[in-house]
């Protein structure tokens, strides 16, 4: 199963980085798309990376099953099984993989209250290509293009729309 | 519309009309009566086809479809602020109602909404004083007489020309239009909004459904398709990717963010998967000619709903339930992304829908028949029957069926049309456009 996870959840990656430069701009539709499933595989093999952990040291074994199924529940609120400790316990990954994942590490600072843990480790198939990520700096920079719709002759007189960011959906995975 | 229809129409006795082959095309549609058909492509042309008469000299040539106009209704651009090219491609064509000699249509890409107007001259004036016939200005030197041009009959021709032009009033992509029953209005719909138009006015547009979350790292959900009542005004409909319909009148507030109605289904958990949220995004809606029901497309079924009951559809038909094992490899190849369109026959008794291989389905809401028929060339010669398809799930594969891994999935028929009275479809098989027409005995 988490084999599985593992697949979707690189497919998915390698999707969502196909989909910037696609002509016609980003379809927010399928990104949208993308990111859940990305999210659940991701849910489901960290879930099941962390059980195969646990069993390893313990000598009783869990029962994997149950708690598997359960985290199939799309949701953007992580699973609270993680904790620092056992994290920073399995981060085993070459230094190479590491400087590969900026895009996730930077996410994971962005979400630091509940991301940074499961993020920090993440899996050896992320493309080699190292991604340019908003910096909050670059992030205020959008926000202060503000695009009115309808050239101000909406009847929804507050409207006004910030610069789509495309690589946001990335991110809120 | 007779009754009679759908008793004999099943099984459906489909017999290729005409076939055309064209860019990939990326929508068909009829006009209210049937006499012509729209069809939009992927290099931004429209193709109008229309009916021939019926002529006694020629019976056998009843009703096929011939090219009538061709113009480019869109081309690309290019989106300087946010270093975007706008594809060209057509989305979607809706029909205006006909109110005098001329043909009207909306075409629509993913920002721009065009109101073209499709008028045949067959007459131009000839013998002025000022110029020569083919156009250049005669020396005023000549000109000893005075005459009065007269109008004189010429070859047919059939002009288009853009009569409206409804832009940047979207910032996500265009996925629908819809003409209102009103006849004066009508609305664009794009991935988080929707908008109202009046047909006159094109500098100015009102926008009455917007789902963008303030902060866009929460969206959950994008429409995916809307559509007016056909007869109530002030109703609309619009479908989501979390596989809901929300039914929205527009008296109750100028801003419709509430719903009146909101149509989902509980899911199933024993089929839950990691393409369970893929699978269950709506990729059409269509309301039935009697305003009654709704009808849903999502990736595997087609489901059709009464606007009375909101808990759950009212009849569900497969389309193609042997893909379930497969959406892994669906996500791969990118097909599970596909977005079917469906349709309704012109007595609401039928419902007909796309799926691979060039095969599409239908399905008899009265008898709970369906059928699966193949647009293809080697399998369609005029005027021969369409035989059914059968795909094989199973271990023994009978000599006829086929198997569901030799299937094609780059034959995809998403786009369809029904004759708003006949038993005549269209499907656009990729790049090409099948008639069929039930063989009345």
């Amino acid at each position: 199963m988490d084999v599985e996870a593992k697949r979707i959840m690189a497919l998915s990656i390698s999707k969502l980085y196909s989909l910037r430069t696609q002509r016609g701009g980003l379809c927010l539709h399928r990104s949208l798309l993308l990111s859940m499933t990305m999210r659940a595989a991701r849910d489901i093999y960290h879930t099941a990376q962390l059980l195969r952990d646990a069993e390893e040291e313990q000598v009783v074994p869990c029962a994997p099953d149950a708690a598997i199924e359960e985290p199939m529940e799309i949701s953007k609120d992580s699973p609270q099984t993680l904790t620092p400790k056992e994290v920073a316990m399995k981060h085993q990954e070459p230094k190479e993989t590491v400087e590969d994942d900026k895009e996730n590490q930077c996410a994971s600072e962005r979400h630091s209250r509940k991301r940074r843990s499961k993020t920090a480790i993440e899996p050896d198939f992320l493309p080699l290509k190292k991604a340019k990520m908003d910096t909050d700096e670059e992030k205020q920079h959008l926000q202060g293009e503000v695009l009115r719709t309808n050239n101000g002759n909406s009847c929804r007189q507050a409207e006004t729309l910030t610069a789509f960011p495309t690589n946001r959906a990335v991110v809120a995975c | 519309m007779s009754s009679h229809f759908y008793f004999t129409f099943f099984p459906p006795h489909m017999a290729l009309l005409c076939s055309v082959a064209a860019d990939i095309i990326s929508t068909v549609e009829f006009n209210s009566t049937g006499e012509l058909l729209a069809t939009g492509d992927k290099g931004g042309r429209v193709v109008v086809f229309q009916r021939e008469q019926e002529s006694k000299n020629q019976p056998h040539r009843r009703g096929e479809y011939n090219v009538y106009s061709t113009f480019q209704s869109h081309e690309p651009e290019f989106d300087y602020l946010k270093s975007l090219e706008i594809e060209e491609k057509i989305n979607k064509i809706r029909w205006l109602p006909q109110q005098n000699a001329a043909y009207f249509l909306l075409s629509t890409n993913d920002k721009t909404v065009k109101l073209w107007k499709i008028s045949e001259r067959d007459k131009r004036p000839e013998g002025y004083n000022l110029k020569d016939e083919d156009g250049r200005i005669r020396d005023p030197a000549t000109i000893t007489t005075l005459r009065v041009p007269v109008v004189r009959p010429m070859d047919l021709m059939v002009e288009a020309t853009p009569r409206r032009v409804f832009s940047n009033a979207h910032t996500y992509h265009i996925n629908s239009i819809s003409v209102n029953s009103d006849y004066e209005t009508f609305m664009s719909t794009d991935d988080l909004r929707i908008n109202l138009w009046n047909l006159e006015i094109t500098n100015r547009s009102f926008n009455i459904v917007d789902i963008k979350p303030a902060n866009m790292e929460e969206l959950t959900e994008v429409i995916t398709a809307a559509e007016f009542h056909p007869h109530q005004c002030n109703t609309f409909v619009y479908s989501s990717s979390k596989g809901s319909i929300r039914l929205c009148d527009m008296r109750a507030s100028a801003l419709c963010d509430n719903h009146s109605k909101f149509f989902e289904e509980p899911e199933d958990p024993s089929n839950r998967s990691f393409f369970s949220e893929i699978i269950s995004s709506i990729s059409d809606v269509k309301f039935s000619h009697s305003g009654r029901y709704l009808m849903t497309r999502d990736y595997l079924t087609v489901k059709v709903w009464d606007l009375n009951m909101e808990s759950q559809p009212l009849e569900t038909y497969q389309v193609h339930d042997y893909l379930r094992s497969k959406l892994c490899s669906l996500y791969e190849n990118d097909c599970i992304f596909d977005k079917f369109e469906c349709v309704w026959n012109g007595s609401d008794s039928v419902i007909m829908t796309g799926s691979y291989n060039n095969f599409f389905r239908m399905f008899d809401r009265n008898t709970k028949r369906d059928v699966t028929l193949e647009a293809s060339r080697e399998n369609s010669k005029p005027r021969a029957i369409l035989k059914p398809r059968k795909v094989c799930v199973g271990g023994k594969r009978r000599k006829d069926e086929i198997s569901v891994d030799s299937l094609d999935f780059s034959k995809k028929i998403l786009h369809t049309a029904w004759h708003p009275y006949e038993n005549i479809i269209a499907v656009a098989a990729t790049n090409n456009l099948y008639i069929f027409q039930d063989k009345v005995n």
